[in-house]
């Protein structure tokens, strides 16, 4: 049929049947029947499957040109599929040769609705994609090799910014002092660069930390319940000094139908909002800041808050509005000479806001001003009662006397705090420092509710609800499960334990006690209206979780070397004083440290009088009574100089070791953690 | 915001209910499927009896974020959804009809609250898919690995995925399903654990302690679930009986609507009488 003479009409001369068509197109083509027996296939597909025509029709099912794995799928997804949609699209299959090798293909398939005496049929085509699947395969794989590596570079930018900040503290530590002993005016100069340098880059790792954890999914949203007034209150205060230095006016306009007590994430609220009012701030020269807040929508309990912060300052070039907040990006490379700055703050705020479900939005017109604004919504806090006096009724305080709980804890601290609420609440308790010995008492008294930890060494918590729900006693307890808040459990592991509700640990005195008096009073309820919702976990972290039944390092610190509810007293239960308080406490023993070295060093019991003075305070705050009396040990030692180099050496580490424990654990400890395992 | 509500069962599973009747009568579907699947059987018990049809967790338009493998690890997850859906529309003498691994489930919610069901019609179930020493469940280990294998390069989840970014408009994603293979849509993840949890699941043991009547159907060839199979899981239940349909295949609710329908109303019929 080649077309040889062209000026012969080759029209007339190219003869094609439907049947060359059919058989030699280019794909498989294959037809069957409900049954799935083959009725006919093209001579392309035979020759692909190097069968005879003979060898498969009215002999072979469709589903037998695939592996079993594809049979599966055929009975399960696509067979029902055809049936309901009549036709399949672009599904891929591994399809037998008779020689029992394989070759990738992708099929489409149509149904043929039956017709006179024809049944139901389908018409398939089968499309050789070896190339195709070879090139999916290499996508697949550099898409996972990205994935890892930007996993690895996260992770390392994680591990790097962790370790500069340690010595960073010391530098600025340290800058401090100097900066304070007698200098000429060029050191004073050499001082100041020096301690704004380390500011910013402390600032600049602080960000990169959180922007790693935001990016590798370990920020999540906490509830609790706080006042926004008052932090606003408190932000207003940060950077008042800041505001006045530049002559600029910064005022706060709150609405008056704002609703003041609300439940959410306070502490990323004050971070996007101390961002966004730090930025004001630095790029207004003349004028003012402004933060407006307002009530937009109120739907049930819930709230529709707006945020504005208002500025001034500079502005943002159009064409920047939206480059601003991608990593590392500011308006323009003279911004950065002239006002400095990582360019991470909006990227985190704007990411803090996703978890918000919201979002940021910025309006500016260059040289006169910029506006950020977001919306959250909050829940609103009606029965709030001030804190310390929960108002309870007759009937709960007479339940609450008339009943005994237990509580199970490995961690002595934690039975001794939990007890002290349930003894100002004339609440009758006991305890048992491990599953086995709750399980032991239960045999031959009956308590009415048991607090159970679930993260016990042996016999967990989960185990130990089992067990307790399978004693044969006359009356069953009930069962509370008190766990970390921040890994948070699976409602549904709890139930199947036998547990009725979850408070999580740190508890908050008054939700611990609303859950109490609930129970006492509904001993067969499962899961009041609070039972916390808690993110699904995967059984690997649960596993994890379990495996992990020694108290953490940190909790063990907490527990031996230095407490810190002294902070959250004078803090007022305020987690941004509490941060506070603790940062400044660890820059001080950083600049301890040092000295109490530098005393050793020297045998200068005067110096180390004069440190252990000047430090009486912050170890106090601190109770850290250990080190207190490490200190004055070394002093003895070097002031009677009797003791012998070793000797000294031996309790001057002691107390270097107490110093890095104290340390480790202050950098170890956040706000929210401690907050109300502590009163 | 968030929302931390728990959401009802109906809301969970999709519920859908229709009919005249007051017998409750409840579809349960299968792996790979959702409640698409009951088309062409359910409408002719819309006359006599109130339908039920729902969504497995995880399959059709079921709550997806309602979806743990923690919960969904084991069948009795999905037993226990069942009697939840039972229990918020108040159902009595409950016939459950079941495709599938859905029938095991069936048995599992059987066990737990036998009271609640009239009948179980089981189509195509297998106590065990797996073959074991002296029982003959049809596949090897392998075959499941391959089933994965075969879920993994499928285009069916792809599709769904990727088309409403194919139309460029996520806020319609309706105006994408046009492209895609819109029936029974998975999620990926999902559609490969519940894979394991069926083709894994042994539930030879629950067999025996069912004791609400049952008919198992069986199709004439079916490799999921063969005669022996469907032999075995009449052979250990209390009280069954066992008809084999001229019906090949898996799914004889699609392929041969009417025999099955016949064979269900006949089965009724019988047990009512």
């Amino acid at each position: 049929m080649s077309i040889t003479n062209k000026d012969k009409n080759p029209k007339g001369r190219i003869t094609e049947t439907a049947e060359e068509l059919y058989e030699n197109a280019p794909c498989g083509y294959v037809s069957f029947l409900t049954d799935g027996t083959i009725y006919n296939l093209n001579t392309t597909l035979l020759s692909w499957l190097n069968f005879t025509k003979e060898e498969v029709i009215y002999l072979k099912k469709f589903p037998d040109l695939f592996k079993i794995g594809g049979q599966i799928f055929f009975e399960t997804h696509f067979f029902p599929l055809i049936r309901m949609q009549g036709f399949i699209q672009e599904i891929n299959f591994d399809i037998v040769r008779k020689d029992r090798s394989s070759f990738p293909g992708l099929i489409n398939v149509i149904e043929i609705p039956a017709k006179g005496l024809n049944p139901i049929t389908y018409r398939a085509t089968i499309f050789d994609i070896t190339d195709r699947k070879k090139y999916e395969k290499e996508l697949i794989a550099a898409k996972k090799k990205a994935e890892e590596d930007s996993h690895a570079k996260a992770e390392f930018l994680s591990t790097i910014s962790h370790e500069i900040r340690t010595p960073l503290h010391a530098i600025l530590g340290i800058g401090n002092l100097l900066s304070k002993t007698h200098l000429n005016e060029d050191q004073k100069e050499y001082a100041k660069i020096l301690l704004l340098s380390s500011e910013n880059l402390l600032g600049l790792v602080n960000n990169l930390l959180d922007l790693s954890k935001i990016e590798a999914q370990k920020v999540k949203l906490e509830m609790r319940d706080f006042n926004i007034n008052n932090m606003v209150k408190m932000l207003q205060q940060t950077f008042r000094v800041k505001a006045a230095e530049k002559n600029i006016e910064l005022l706060v306009e709150m609405d008056e139908n704002v609703p003041q007590e609300l439940t959410g994430d306070p502490i990323k609220l004050s971070q996007i909002l101390t961002n966004l009012i730090g930025n004001a701030i630095k790029f207004t020269k003349t004028g003012s800041v402004s933060i407006i807040i307002e009530q937009l929508e109120t739907e049930k309990n819930n709230s529709l808050l707006s945020f504005r912060v208002c500025d001034t300052g500079i502005g943002i070039p159009q064409d920047k509005l939206e480059a601003i907040f991608q990593e590392f990006s500011q308006a323009s490379y003279d911004v950065n000479l002239e006002y400095g700055g990582t360019g991470l703050g909006l990227t985190i705020s704007q990411k803090l806001l996703h978890l918000h479900h919201s979002e940021m939005k910025v309006q500016s017109i260059e040289g006169q001003g910029a506006e950020f604004s977001f919306e959250i919504w909050y829940k609103v806090n009606n029965n709030f009662s001030s804190a310390k006096e929960k108002i309870i009724s007759n009937e709960d305080k007479e339940i609450l006397k008339s009943s005994r709980v237990l509580v199970v804890d490995d961690n002595p601290a934690n039975i001794y705090i939990t007890s002290q609420f349930l003894n100002n609440w004339n609440l009758e308790n006991e305890s048992a420092k491990s599953g086995r010995e709750a399980l032991n008492m239960l045999k031959n008294k009956h308590y009415d509710l048991i607090l159970l930890d679930l993260h016990m060494p042996k016999l967990n918590g989960y185990k130990t609800a089992k067990e307790i729900r399978a004693l044969n006693i006359s009356k069953q307890p009930i069962l509370i499960a008190l766990s970390a808040s921040e890994r948070g459990e699976i409602n549904y592991k709890l139930q199947k334990a036998g547990f009725q509700d979850h408070v999580p640990k740190p508890f908050q005195p008054e939700k611990l006690l609303e859950t109490l008096v609930y129970y006492l009073h509904n001993p067969n309820n499962i899961g009041k209206e609070n039972f916390i919702e808690v993110e699904e976990e995967t059984r690997e972290e649960i596993e994890e979780i379990e495996i992990k039944n020694k108290p953490s390092e940190t909790q063990q610190l907490k527990n031996t070397t230095f407490d810190v509810s002294k902070f959250v007293k004078m803090a007022n239960n305020n987690p941004i004083y509490i941060d506070k308080f603790i940062k400044s406490t660890l820059d001080a023993l950083i600049i301890y440290e040092q000295e109490f070295l530098e005393a050793v060093d020297a045998k200068s019991a005067e110096m180390l009088g004069n440190l252990i003075h000047k430090s009486t305070m912050s170890v106090f705050y601190i109770q850290a009574d250990k080190l207190s009396i490490l200190m004055e040990e070394v002093k003895t030692l070097i002031e009677k100089n009797v003791a012998s180099t070793e000797v000294l050496q031996k309790k001057s580490k002691a107390c270097s070791r107490e110093f890095h424990k104290i340390i480790k654990g202050l950098q170890e400890i956040k706000a929210e953690e401690i907050l109300a395992l502590t009163d | 915001m968030s929302s931390t509500q728990k959401i009802s069962a109906v809301q969970r599973n999709n519920v859908k209910v229709v009919g005249n009747g007051t017998q409750p009568i409840l579809f349960a579907h299968g792996y790979g499927c959702d409640q698409n699947m009951w088309r062409y059987v359910y409408p002719e018990f819309e006359e006599n009896y109130k339908v039920i049809l729902f969504d497995h967790v995880g399959a059709g338009h079921s709550d997806h974020n309602s979806y743990s493998k923690e919960k969904y690890d084991n069948l009795l997850g999905y037993a226990e959804d069942i009697l939840e859906i039972c229990e918020e529309l108040d159902l009595k003498d409950v016939i459950l009809i079941s495709h599938s691994v859905s029938s095991m489930i069936a048995a599992l919610a059987a066990n737990l609250e036998p009271s609640r069901f009239a009948n179980l019609i089981m189509i195509g179930p297998s106590a065990r898919y797996i073959n074991d020493e002296g029982y003959v469940g049809g596949f090897n280990k392998e075959d499941i690995d391959d089933l994965m294998e075969a879920l993994d390069s499928n285009y069916l989840g792809w599709a769904a995925n990727i088309a409403p970014v194919i139309m460029g408009n996520p806020d319609k994603p309706e105006l994408g399903e046009e492209l895609s293979n819109s029936f029974c849509r998975t999620n990926p993840e999902i559609a490969k654990h519940f894979a394991r949890v069926t083709f894994l699941s042994d539930n030879r043991k629950d067999l025996k302690s069912v004791t609400v009547p049952t008919l198992v159907l069986q199709c004439s060839q079916d490799i999921i679930a063969p005669v022996e199979v469907g032999q075995y899981v009449h052979d250990n239940l209390q009280n069954s009986e066992f008809q084999i349909l001229n019906a090949t295949g898996h799914c004889p609710n699609l392929s041969a609507p009417e025999e099955t329908t016949f064979a269900i109303k006949k089965y009724l019929a019988s047990t009512t009488s």
